[in-house]
């Protein structure tokens, strides 16, 4: 075994163990360690930053053959969406002051990052799990109101069906193919016999159930409504990245046509309808959040319609704006003691007249998830829509244009709500230095997107 | 600094605005008022010095600004100044210290957002006329809505968040569909001849099917129709107008309503040539449906900002009919409405805004006499009452005028032809005329004579800042319809341009070698 490639193709990895290991040392060292934010946030930037080391230095290497294997495109996902989680990090500094908040979330990336570079659907597997069990931790960890212990409960079985379905689907794929690696499963997109069949419908339905497509997403909005503000926030852009970055590790370049075409097309046409629907009559800005996500993730799955090459550049940049613009959403959220107060959407009334800049960014934030220019999630879109159509699906590409506006009216809802309304008698808290500093990197990060998408997407 | 330099700064100077005003503190609202007015004059002085520099006897984009923006997919920065924007250019130019100036003393909430959402829509109005490219041009089309979506829903009357939630609702659907169709648009330019662009000079060269013109030209049509807007999709203009505040009125009908009428000149109609010819007639009957339709609801309104919302519908209709007619003479006839409109229904907006202040109600029959009342504002309602009918020496002359004779000229020929309802459209239109006599002078009649009466007494004259703008706008009517010559000149080639355009086919080859065949067969 090549132990330097090994050391280099996992630094990212390795960052994160570390960290994760000095963070649960510090547990035991002191009660109340003071400095878990720092360990945790230098561990992540570094991860980061070795990912995009891997990246720039064009590393291709797989130190466990068969499966594990990093290549620059993915070490560059890696990059991306590790990079997201430093303002989620930096956002919960007042929610979770010690404990074990930070060794869990870093084992979750750690899922995550195995994810990307899985080869085999063991890894793959893994991978999956690493991410998803600790959130269910997480969603608990805030037990400020009964409905988190709910919301966790629901988030375990669903995602313990979705795990089982998965593994039902990869041992009906091994028994077909007699291969455990990923690329049985673009063979079987191909595949016309029954077996084949079931396994494809089943592994898509398992993500379609984690990333909360319509039928399977009843468990989202209950979850992200139960779970504090950066957990919340990490299940909207992280562990839905994770679910999306693995069905395009599974689908690759393959094309995508017949019955799974129908099922990639078909279900998220209804999750973006029903999704931004439903948020309209949402009181609480969490379960309107969530289901904006759903709508979100129906964008996202559209992507698989495209040509295969342009898949990785519209889901990646998508993810990354849509990460960018909610974590700027949540992170300018007025603090409140009461943490039901603060997710009621009534507490946003005449927020613009309490605090300025806050308003300004969630408005900021609406309206690019919204898809209005010139805010990058309205190239984020376009990129998608345009694979769409340039692959012949001009009806799907238009119904799913149409379907966005009628999400238009809730994210207006929000900006008329802090800047048209009088003033609600909240007594928001100033929130910390630290918080703050997560909104305006996400701002930065908008801007750079919204002045040069050209410079990101040329990125990927 | 060159001229293409000086044409970004102009587009960027409200941008860096923004960033100054952010950077005044909030109590200071002299400052901030006299800040983005300064800028807003200053913007206005750059672009008659480019409007001075601009050469009508050259054919094409001057001080072109060109860089790749998103080399994946084509995608440049490009603006520059031609034919078809240059007035309206000036118009927006024009309007922006105005608007500002009107505003000094009717806000006085959330004074900083006010005056850099005043911005942000100026930025976003000039870098929808300046762009060149179909991807710029479409993202500074949807960022005009952020800032109207405020100003109405912030500053607003009473039923703001209706009138402006009606107004984002009704564009943005138009809006989405003009997407598809973009991303159509450039994907069958790229099927057909290879190039991946959005620059509407390769756009102009693709061969579509006639089939998919007239789709493609129905959905941005939409989107422009809205924008217009032609009746029946008007619905959202009267609540938008009613219950904006002065200064969203203004930029409504002033500059925003032209994007409607600039997008079907520079877009709609060159893009689609085939489709266009096919439904010039419909969209004719389009146009004078909106001209009469307009006028007879003014005719009955009883509220003061709703009549002249109406007149807007009417006279917008006159830009339709004459650039449908695709005669030269009605095309430079619409190019001069659409600025002549965009004066007189900005003075008048402007007027009703400085009545409003003083007395507090729209409401018609409130007001009575004011000629004895107010002598100096009078004069000026009663001369940019005149404009708006389209007396001669005004400019609403210049353009009512020139596009009725060229939407006749056109029709005639048909009709001999057998073709009767572009000559029956021009026929009903002029009708128009005298209908907007009708309901412009009732206003006036009962505005200003008869008993003497006001809701609020005794009323103070307009001040010195009112007047200084009421002049500005009634020498800019009277310069228009006094001297269209150089305007016109200025205009000429893209109107030949954006004519020759639409009367070209491009319908694919194969396409046209299929009909043929098709029709000897039988």
């Amino acid at each position: 075994m090549n132990w330097t490639a090994l050391f280099t193709a996992m630094m990212p990895e390795h960052l994160l163990l570390a960290g994760i290991v000095v963070l649960v040392a510090l547990e035991i060292i002191s009660e109340r360690s003071r400095g878990a934010l720092v360990v945790a946030t230098a561990s992540v930037s570094a991860a980061a930053a070795a990912a995009f080391w891997l990246y720039s230095g064009g590393i291709d290497a797989s130190p466990f053959a068969g499966q594990f294997s990093i290549d620059p495109q993915w070490s560059l996902a890696k990059a991306l969406v590790l990079s997201l989680a430093v303002p989620i990090l930096l956002m919960s500094r007042d929610e979770f002051r010690d404990g074990p908040f930070y060794p869990l979330l870093l084992s979750s990336l750690y899922g995550f990052c195995l994810l990307l570079s899985s080869d085999s659907f063991l890894t793959l597997f893994l991978g999956l799990e690493l991410l998803a069990l600790p959130v269910y931790t997480l969603v608990l960890l805030a037990f400020r109101r009964p409905e988190s212990a709910e919301a966790a409960l629901k988030y375990l079985v669903l995602g313990g069906a979705a795990s089982a379905t998965f593994l039902m689907g990869v041992s009906l794929l091994y028994g077909g193919s007699g291969s455990l690696g990923i690329a049985a499963f673009a063979t079987a997109l191909e595949a016309t016999d029954a077996m084949a069949i079931a396994a494809v419908v089943m592994i898509l339905v398992s993500f379609f159930l984690k990333a909360a497509i319509v039928p399977f997403h009843a468990w989202a909005p209950d979850a992200y409504e139960g779970a504090s503000v950066p957990v919340t926030a990490y299940m909207a852009t992280i562990v839905k990245a994770g679910a999306l970055l693995a069905v395009l590790r599974l689908v690759g370049d393959a094309r995508v046509s017949g019955y799974v075409a129908g099922l990639v097309a078909f279900l998220p046409l209804v999750s973006i309808v029903w999704g931004n629907l439903t948020a309209m009559r949402q009181p609480s800005f969490r379960r309107m959040i969530a289901y904006s996500s759903i709508a979100h993730a129906g964008y996202l799955f559209y992507a698989f319609l495209g040509e295969g090459p342009g898949r990785f550049q519209a889901i990646v940049f998508y993810l990354v704006a849509y990460g960018v613009m909610n974590l700027l959403a949540f992170a300018s959220l007025p603090q409140d003691a009461d943490d039901a107060a603060r997710d009621r959407l009534e507490t946003l009334r005449g927020l613009y007249a309490r605090r300025p800049y806050a308003a300004v960014m969630i408005g900021i934030a609406m309206l690019s998830l919204a898809g209005i220019p010139p805010f990058p999630g309205f190239v984020a879109k376009f990129l998608i829509f345009r694979n769409v159509m340039m692959a012949g699906y001009t009806t799907y590409a238009v119904l799913g244009l149409v379907g966005s506006y009628l999400g238009i009216y809730f994210y207006l809802r929000v900006i008329q709500y802090m800047f048209m309304s009088p003033t609600a008698t909240a007594h928001d808290a100033t929130p910390a230095k630290v918080a703050v500093s997560a909104g305006l990197l996400c701002l930065a990060a908008a801007i750079v997107l919204s002045v040069l998408p050209g410079w990101a997407i040329g990125l990927l | 600094m060159s001229e293409a330099a000086l044409l970004n700064w102009v587009l960027y100077l409200p941008v860096i605005g923004i960033a100054l005003l952010i950077a005044v503190p909030d109590k200071a609202e002299g400052q901030i008022r006299w800040l983005t007015f300064a800028i807003t004059a200053a913007q206005f002085v750059a672009i008659v010095a480019l409007y001075v520099a601009f050469d009508g006897d050259q054919a094409g984009l001057q001080f072109e600004t060109r860089l790749p923006w998103i080399p994946d997919w084509g995608v440049h920065y490009q603006i520059g100044l031609d034919g078809y924007n240059v007035l309206l250019v000036l118009l927006t130019g024009f309007l922006g210290p105005l608007v500002v100036a009107g505003a000094f003393t009717a806000i006085t909430k959330d004074v900083k957002l006010f005056y850099a959402m005043l911005l942000l829509i100026q930025f976003a109005m000039l870098g929808t006329f300046l762009a060149q490219d179909l991807f710029v041009f479409y993202i500074f089309w949807e960022t005009m809505l952020i800032p109207m979506f405020l100003l109405i829903g912030i500053w607003g009357g009473e039923r703001r968040i209706y009138a402006t939630l009606k107004f984002v609702l009704y564009t943005a659907f138009g809006s989405i569909l003009m997407l598809a169709a973009v991303i159509y648009l450039v994907w069958s330019l790229q099927q057909t001849s290879g190039i991946t662009s959005f620059a509407f000079a390769d756009l102009y060269r693709a061969q579509l099917p006639l089939s998919t013109q007239t789709i493609l030209l129905c959905a941005f049509g939409l989107s422009f129709a809205i924008k217009v807007p032609m009746v029946p999709l008007h619905t959202w203009l009267p609540d938008a107008h009613v219950e904006a505040p002065t200064a969203g009125s203004v930029i409504l009908a002033g500059v925003l309503l032209k994007m409607g009428t600039y997008g079907f000149m520079k877009l709609g109609f060159p893009l689609f040539p085939d489709a266009t010819r096919a439904f010039a007639p419909a969209i004719m009957a389009l146009g004078t449906l909106s001209i009469v339709y307009g006028a007879c609801l003014a005719l009955v309104q009883n509220d003061i900002k709703k009549i002249i919302a109406y007149s807007s519908i009417s006279h917008l209709g006159y830009v339709m009919l004459g650039l449908a007619s695709l005669d030269l003479l009605g095309i430079q006839g619409a190019m001069v409405q659409m600025v002549s409109h965009g004066l007189t229904a900005a003075g008048l907006f402007l007027m009703v805004g400085m009545i409003y202040e003083r007395c507090h109600t729209r409401d018609l029959a409130a007001y009575g006499g004011l000629a004895k009342l107010l002598p100096v504002y009078s004069v000026f309602f009663m001369i940019l009452t005149l404009a708006s009918i389209g007396l001669p020496t005004t400019s609403g002359f210049t353009g009512e005028f020139l596009s009725l004779l060229g939407a006749f000229t056109a029709s005639w020929p048909r009709y001999l032809a057998g073709e009767i309802t572009p000559l029956a459209s021009t026929a009903i239109a002029v009708t128009g005329v005298v209908l907007g006599a009708l309901y412009m002078l009732r206003f006036a009649k009962t505005f200003l004579f008869g008993e003497s009466k006001a809701p609020h007494m005794p009323l103070v004259d307009l001040d010195l800042r009112e007047r200084l703008i009421l002049v500005a706008i009634v020498a800019a009517v009277f310069a228009l319809g006094l001297f269209p010559d150089d305007p016109m000149r200025k205009t000429e080639l893209a109107s030949k341009e954006f004519q020759q355009l639409v009367e070209t086919s491009r319908l694919p080859a194969n396409a046209l070698s299929a009909r043929e065949s098709q029709r000897s067969t039988p």
